[in-house]
């Protein structure tokens, strides 16, 4: 069940792209600006450089023109960019970065539908929650750390074989896919006006977790056998940087590549939370 | 591991804490409160208050002097309010200041809400100290005009302290009158918006439509209130100063017009109040 404001604002931008692909034509000139740096810690500045669009180009296929040829439009030699791409068919998130200034991944991004006209400029940003480690690319690592916050796995290690585990409803399946195709991309964290920058790794366990990592703690509190740590999940979801540091923005529902619920997740979490809370505190040590 | 505050150790509580104290007591005073000062308005309605001058005048001196005989009142209002005022108020600012808004580049109507969600917060926080300091601990001289409210000459001096003299409102008294539009606008706002959050801390509302739903119930309770709070305010700038002394005079002499002023009484005598109604 996908939220009705998502798809909304899903169509109404897909509307606009399909409007602007119509008359984009093959063969002109479009700018991309981009946010360069040489390193963690570098200073930022900004680059122009000018690409003959081809039919079909995507932003990867532009960094691959400036790479080939890194000349910028007013004809100073320079680097080529750097970018972290994967898949580059919007199922890694490696890609993600801000263009034209809202977070998305740049492979599924199609020149055609943002910068349909000859001398458009299209902006090349990196995601700025996480540190740059050159040019567009970023460590994410914080992210992944998040995930370990929130134990987002099912526990099948033991010492002995714990024999076949219990049967999943398709229902649940169902429920459960939607979930399952969060790609850590990072698009939900950036867009979050509660998760920001933090340098310093040994606060980030009290930072807070990410509307990814509560839609993990979801998918795996529901499933048969990652139930059983659940506790765990609540218990950490609990606390500094938990599920009560969300602001309601719900801005990460909107910009989710994946269409995934996330603020249903966080609801639910926090239902989770209160009954936990509740639970402990008439029954727990 | 390094030893964690007791902000950190209660962090589940303080926050679930901050979410109920915003609802009760505090957001059901405000509801209450906007009923009582909205009775200037609403009061003119009441064909048996208009028997002593402005219905609206009778309607909320009999409101006022309903919560003074209410016992223990200081206990009351230390305990039920100013302190979950204070508690609510502290951690919201200690909460707020971890966000970044980022209206610009995200500019959705829930990203709005959000972030005049702490605007307000902050604007309220001002508004409530203004507010309690000038009409209840008799900070005057951050009054224009210097007017100091009286429970005994509850709509007479509360237009004074709005209007900034008895001739009518001045500069000043215009000033005042904008800023508690403002004040009050943003703290049903606050609510409102507070009551729609709230569902979703708690995980009352879960699914994408259910949350939907409860914004529209909260939009109409926010629209209520905002009516209330715009007729107070405004029946409170518009009243004419001398009309209002006439008709509470009224209520305390009996339907007899006297030459004293409310507050030149000793105090609002159980027998005038019972028998003026």
């Amino acid at each position: 069940m996908t939220s009705t404001h998502t798809q909304a604002h899903a169509s109404a931008a897909a509307r606009k792209a399909a409007a602007n692909r119509v008359n984009a034509k093959p063969g002109r000139k479009v700018f991309v600006r981009i946010l360069r740096c040489d390193g963690p810690g570098q200073p930022s500045r900004w680059e122009t450089f000018s690409v003959t669009i081809e039919r079909g180009a995507n932003v990867i296929s532009c960094l691959q023109q400036i790479a080939a040829n890194p000349i910028t439009s007013d004809g100073t030699r320079s680097t080529p960019v750097v970018w972290d791409s994967g898949c580059l068919e919007e199922v890694c998130g490696a890609c993600t970065m801000v263009i034209n200034g809202k977070v998305r991944q740049s492979c599924s991004c199609l020149i055609d539908d943002h910068a349909p006209t000859e001398g458009d400029t299209i902006t090349l940003e990196p995601m700025s929650k996480f540190p740059v480690v050159r040019d567009l690319w970023v460590d994410r690592s914080r992210l992944f750390h998040n995930l370990k916050r929130v134990k987002a796995w099912v526990p099948i290690d033991g010492t002995y074989a714990l024999g076949p585990g219990p049967s999943e409803s398709a229902e649940s399946q169902e429920q459960r896919y939607v979930m399952s195709t969060c790609m850590s991309c990072g698009c939900c964290l950036e867009a979050c006006p509660q998760f920001n920058v933090e340098p310093d790794p040994a606060a980030w366990d009290t930072a807070f977790v990410g509307a990814h990592a509560l839609n993990q703690a979801r998918l795996f509190n529901q499933h048969e056998t990652g139930r059983r740590m659940k506790g765990e999940r609540l218990d950490a979801l609990m606390g500094t940087g938990g599920v009560n540091d969300c602001g309601n923005a719900q801005n990460c529902v909107k910009v989710c590549p994946k269409l995934i619920p996330l603020t249903e997740s966080i609801a639910v979490i926090g239902r989770a939370t209160t009954i936990h809370a509740f639970a402990r505190w008439f029954s727990g040590k | 591991m390094a030893s964690i505050s007791p902000l950190e150790r209660h962090a589940f509580l303080l926050r679930r804490l901050h979410s109920l104290t915003g609802i009760a007591p505090i957001g059901l005073f405000l509801v209450s409160h906007l009923l009582t000062n909205s009775s200037i308005v609403w009061g003119l309605m009441d064909s048996r208050k208009a028997v002593h001058g402005h219905g609206g005048v009778a309607t909320f001196q009999h409101e006022v002097d309903f919560i003074h005989s209410i016992p223990f009142l200081l206990i009351i209002e230390v305990f039920g309010l100013w302190l979950p005022i204070a508690f609510h108020a502290a951690l919201g600012v200690y909460y707020a200041r971890s966000g970044k808004a980022n209206t610009a580049r995200y500019a959705y109507q829930s990203n709005w809400r959000y972030r005049l969600q702490r605007i307000s917060g902050y604007v309220g926080i001002l508004f409530i100290f203004y507010h309690v300091a000038t009409l209840r601990w008799g900070w005057t001289f951050l009054v224009p005009g210097g007017a100091t409210w009286s429970g005994e000459a509850a709509a007479s001096t509360m237009a004074l302290a709005l209007q900034g003299a008895e001739t009518g409102i001045t500069g000043a008294g215009l000033a005042v009158s904008i800023a508690y539009m403002l004040g009050v606008s943003l703290l049903v706002f606050h609510f409102a918006n507070g009551l729609w959050t709230a569902a979703i801390t708690w995980g009352v509302t879960v699914s994408a439509p259910a949350q939907r739903r409860w914004g529209f119930v909260c939009a109409g309770i926010g629209a209520g209130m905002m009516l209330m709070a715009w007729s107070a305010v405004i029946g409170f700038a518009t009243l004419d100063v001398k009309e209002a002394r006439g008709t509470e005079q009224s209520l305390q002499t009996g339907h007899t017009p006297g030459p004293q002023i409310a507050e030149t009484l000793p105090q609002l005598m159980p027998a005038a109040a019972s028998g003026g109604h």
